[in-house]
């Protein structure tokens, strides 16, 4: 009796040693499955199809084109190789505004006759309508599905637009790489200093003291972070700088570089504290000053962690989200410069999740964005991993 | 077994308020919407017993979303619903009733230092697109114009895209925020900068901008001439819910339109909307 | 002679750059002083048993952050109630049980991983299989699922290492003694390494207080009017509403000044557990020296 209730918690103990590989497949898992929807769309509304005149010869829309066709960037055919002549944009909405209620008919069912009706002489045209209140008379046109390169290399994100929403992610990929390394541009220099400060050069004391103010800051939550940098550093870059506007990616880096300060100044600290004692002996009795030691041998000695920590340290600024959220402006533009606003990958997710229709095409591509971001970070931590158990 | 005894403590917990949680009602959507309602809220339960609601922001798209998947009872909403999204309840079979429960004027607002005070809707529609960047284009300094908008989710930026936009999207180096009073804080911070928000949040670090959309006569946006309809940009605002749980939001939806829940709504700005 | 004063010029730029050295270092002390500093001048008005202790009233506008608080605090218990009992049993595999090979050092790079995940994919996959999948919905289960599993990496890894540092003696004495692996493991070994739990409860409770993102679409509410315990119910949370309060709300005078004191509790909580964890680490210390 005894024996199967211990064999009974040894094997709830195995399996839950498995929790963790358990649990970063089924978040893969999740993640892929969810996402990958996104690809088998185009990006129109979905029920929804689009149609041109008898006489147009496209076959095949780009999403991009279509999108540029309804934001009113282009405006006439010849723009795309067709006619020279002023596109003009039909839909549901403007048929309400043409023919009366009764006219339709109370299920719409008189829709397709009038749509027939009315772009029948004009080449022109080019509609969306809901599928179903269309007819084998109008040519409907079927627009290019969404690729990967699409969402990668495109920038724009309109991703609610009608009829056609467009998934360009290139300025938020590109947002969320900016900040961070950004943020690491600041951080680590200083965080390098701090760890052989306290590594090195303070007494013990100091490093005791020193520590505690480390761990406090390493325990704020990112929300308040956050909301120092919306109250604070925001107004104040605004001021320093005479800038337009203080949210920026500028404002972003500032913060998650304080946000990341802790990682970095740790690691860097345990990678020079366990530095043996004889290489630095070594090098002091050769006559070297502790400034030269430091800088020829110590460092050296520990690059491996150190690229650990920079590399640790912009995996935790890539996957901040409360921090950006609140004070880099969310716009989705590429970056050229850090006194423009950004918009990361997390902010995108974190503020438009959840007007996203459960299964919907906007909720694939932010589980898109959710999958890059995982694989990325992950990517991150392996080669963080590989770099700590080095020694060089 | 601490951890065992600590669950079966929560389940008993759970099981007593659970009763009181599942008859609670659900309200998600319009950030706009949201202080107006919570004073409803409050006000409502201090009448009705043994009635629980929960109030969720997060734009009028989300409260949409949710009542589509179910998950809420009412979706607070300052625009209309979109024909896609009337088409994909009647997929589900649900019968969803539109009911305005107040009325909003969507103000342009500007720092108060901005020498620009009216604005055609046409020079509307190419400041917020982009095509116009540079105050001097319109009669102010020359500085840069900075836009800020709302998300996507939020039903004031699709009313403002619907109506006032064209339906063309928003400039891309436009600031997004997730919520209105952070346009207002914004705004009252920057003498570039240009915003939208509902009537009720504009305060006196801002100013609000008078509208044409026929050239001639530019019209403030006052509680008055959006009481009146004379202020070109008023727009219901909705409450959305499920005709077949009409019996569970009825006595709060009741109480939304009575004489005394629209003067809640007119405490907190809005415009109330007529009612018997 | 000319030796001693290359040296003396090698020690001047020593003593510069050590200088320089510390007072960037006293800069980034300085920084932690000025973010907790700046929470505190700004929030300690608001502060007062009223905001603690009472709902919010006037449309957020007065009143306090009593739902917050209590929100926030079912949270942390059940999110420790679903990740320390797999957690310490999983350490408890790596360290006791599995034999050193490369299965264990791909679940270490596992969990390593998993920690490094951000927060809002936690949100995510929350998202996507308690509240959809699972049918939760957005409730008090769904949050506490998806910050138990956000927190495990902590407390496996913590588990791991306070096991790994109790030496083996302990081990071979019990054995020696007649005591089964079970019996070792969890009557000497475990109470052992209870400061080392202890301080692993404390730093995921700091971390699950703090955390935003995971709680937007698993179980946060905008204002909740009655606190319900159940699990099926939504909460408020420190955080969310601190989020919520800096960016919305009429009156923006109003709600900055309860954001600030929403900040400031936040920012009381983790001082308090900072100085848990300096007091845990004193008390065992001493006992064990």
């Amino acid at each position: 009796m005894k024996k199967r209730f211990y064999t009974l918690w040894e094997n709830l103990i195995r399996a839950s040693g498995f929790c963790s590989t358990l649990l970063v497949l089924s978040i893969s898992f999740y993640l892929f499955r969810e996402a990958y929807g996104l690809f088998r769309n185009s990006g129109v509304e979905s029920g929804y199809s689009i149609f041109v005149h008898q006489s147009n010869p496209i076959q095949e829309f780009e999403p991009d084109t279509l999108r540029k066709i309804f934001n009113k960037d282009v405006r006439r055919w010849s723009e795309i190789g067709g006619i020279d002549e002023r596109i003009e944009i039909f839909s549901l909405s403007d048929l309400e505004k043409k023919f009366k209620e009764e006219a339709l008919g109370p299920d719409l069912q008189f829709v397709p006759e009038k749509v027939w009706e009315y772009s029948e002489n004009k080449p022109a045209i080019i509609g969306y309508f809901p599928s179903k209140l269309l007819d084998s008379r109008h040519k409907t046109v079927a627009v290019r599905q969404i690729e990967f390169s699409d969402l990668v290399f495109g920038d724009s994100w309109f991703p609610a637009s009608s009829p056609i929403a467009s998934f360009g992610a290139a300025s938020i990929l590109l947002g969320s790489l900016w900040v961070s390394f950004g943020a690491i541009l600041f951080a680590m220099p200083m965080g390098l200093v701090v760890a052989i400060y306290l590594a090195e050069i303070a007494n013990p004391r100091m490093r005791e003291i020193s520590l505690h103010f480390i761990e406090l800051l390493a325990g704020i939550p990112s929300v308040v972070f956050g909301f120092f940098g919306l109250v604070l550093v925001v107004p104040l870059l605004k001021d320093i700088f005479n800038l337009d506007q203080g949210e920026s990616a500028l404002a972003g880096s500032i913060i998650l570089g304080i946000i990341s300060l802790p990682t970095i100044i740790s690691i860097t600290q345990d990678a020079f504290l366990t530095i043996p004692k004889d290489i630095k002996a070594s090098s002091l009795s050769l006559g070297a000053t502790e400034l030269q030691t430091i800088f020829f041998v110590l460092i050296p000695y520990a690059k491996s962690a150190i690229f650990a920590a920079m590399i640790l340290g912009i995996g935790r600024a890539f996957g901040e989200t409360m921090a950006v959220l609140m004070v880099t402006g969310n716009a989705a533009i590429i970056p050229e410069s850090f006194f423009q606003p950004v918009r990361t990958i997390t902010a995108t997710i974190a503020s438009e999740l959840g007007e996203a229709p459960n299964g919907g095409i906007h909720y694939e591509a932010l589980f898109v964005l959710g999958t890059i971001l995982f694989v990325f970070t992950f990517l991150l931590n392996l080669i963080a991993n590989f770099f700590v158990g080095k020694k060089s | 077994m601490i951890p065992k005894f600590l669950f079966l403590v929560l389940l008993l917990c759970s099981s007593a308020r659970g009763n009181l949680y599942a008859q609670a009602i659900k309200v998600k959507g319009s950030d706009t919407m949201l202080p107006m309602m919570q004073l409803v809220v409050e006000a409502y339960l201090k009448k009705a017993t043994n009635v629980d609601i929960n109030l969720t922001g997060g734009g009028s798209g989300t409260g949409i979303t949710a009542l589509l998947d179910g998950t809420v009872d009412l979706a607070m909403s300052s625009r209309e619903a979109k024909l896609a999204e009337k088409m994909k309840f009647k997929e589900k079979g649900a019968e969803i009733k539109f009911v305005p429960i107040a009325t909003d004027a969507l103000s342009v607002i500007v720092h108060p230092s901005n020498p620009v005070a009216k604005l055609n809707k046409d020079q509307l529609e190419d400041i917020f697109t982009g095509k116009i960047n540079n105050w001097k284009e319109i009669g102010g300094t020359d500085s840069k114009i900075i836009v800020y908008t709302r998300e996507s989710s939020s039903g004031t930026y699709e009313f403002m895209k619907e109506n006032i936009l064209d339906k063309r999207e928003f400039a891309k180096d436009a600031i997004s925020t997730s919520a209105t009073a952070q346009i207002v804080f914004a705004v009252s911070q920057n003498k570039g900068a240009i915003g939208y928000v509902g009537l009720a949040y504009v305060e006196n670090i801002v100013k609000p901008v008078a509208i044409s959309f026929d050239g001639k006569e530019y019209i403030p946006p006052t509680f008055n001439n959006a009481a009146k309809g004379i202020y070109p940009v008023t727009r219901p605002l909705f409450v959305f819910y499920n005709a077949a749980n009409e019996s569970k939001v009825k006595g709060f939806l009741d109480f939304l339109l009575s004489v005394n829940g629209q003067k809640l709504i007119t405490h907190k700005g809005f415009i109330p909307v007529n009612w018997q | 002679m000319k030796e001693s004063r290359v040296q003396k010029q090698k020690l001047i730029t020593q003593k510069i750059a050590f200088g320089i050295f510390a007072a960037i270092s006293f800069s980034v002390l300085f920084l932690s002083v000025l973010v907790v500093g700046f929470i505190l001048v700004h929030g300690i008005m608001k502060l007062s048993p009223e905001f603690l202790f009472s709902k919010p009233e006037e449309g957020m506008m007065k009143g306090g952050i009593l739902p917050a608080i209590v929100g926030t605090l079912l949270l942390v218990i059940g999110s420790s109630l679903v990740a320390f009992p797999i957690g310490i049993l999983s350490g408890i595999y790596m360290n006791e049980y599995a034999s050193k090979n490369y299965i264990h050092s791909t679940i270490q790079m596992m969990t390593n991983n998993l920690a490094g995940i951000p927060s809002i994919v936690y949100g995510l996959f929350g998202l996507a299989l308690f509240v959809n999948s699972f049918g939760f919905g957005m409730s008090l289960i769904s949050g506490c699922l998806t910050l138990g599993i956000l927190v495990l990496p902590l407390v496996i890894r913590t588990t791991e290492e306070a096991l790994k540092s109790i030496d083996d003696s302990f081990r071979w004495t019990s054995y020696s003694l007649g005591a089964t692996k079970f019996e070792t493991v969890f009557g000497v070994i475990l109470p052992m390494a209870f400061p080392s739990i202890l301080t692993s409860l404390l730093l995921s409770i700091g971390r699950i207080a703090g955390e935003t993102a995971p709680i937007i679409f698993t179980v946060a509410a905008y204002y909740l009017p009655e606190i319900s315990f159940s699990l099926s119910a939504q909460v408020m949370a420190l955080p969310y509403h601190l989020y919520v309060m800096s960016t919305s709300g009429i009156d923006l005078n109003a709600s900055r000044e309860i954001a600030f004191g929403t900040a400031l509790v936040l920012m009381i909580l983790v001082l308090l557990l900072n100085l848990g964890l300096r007091l845990v680490k004193k008390f065992f210390q001493k006992r064990n020296s």
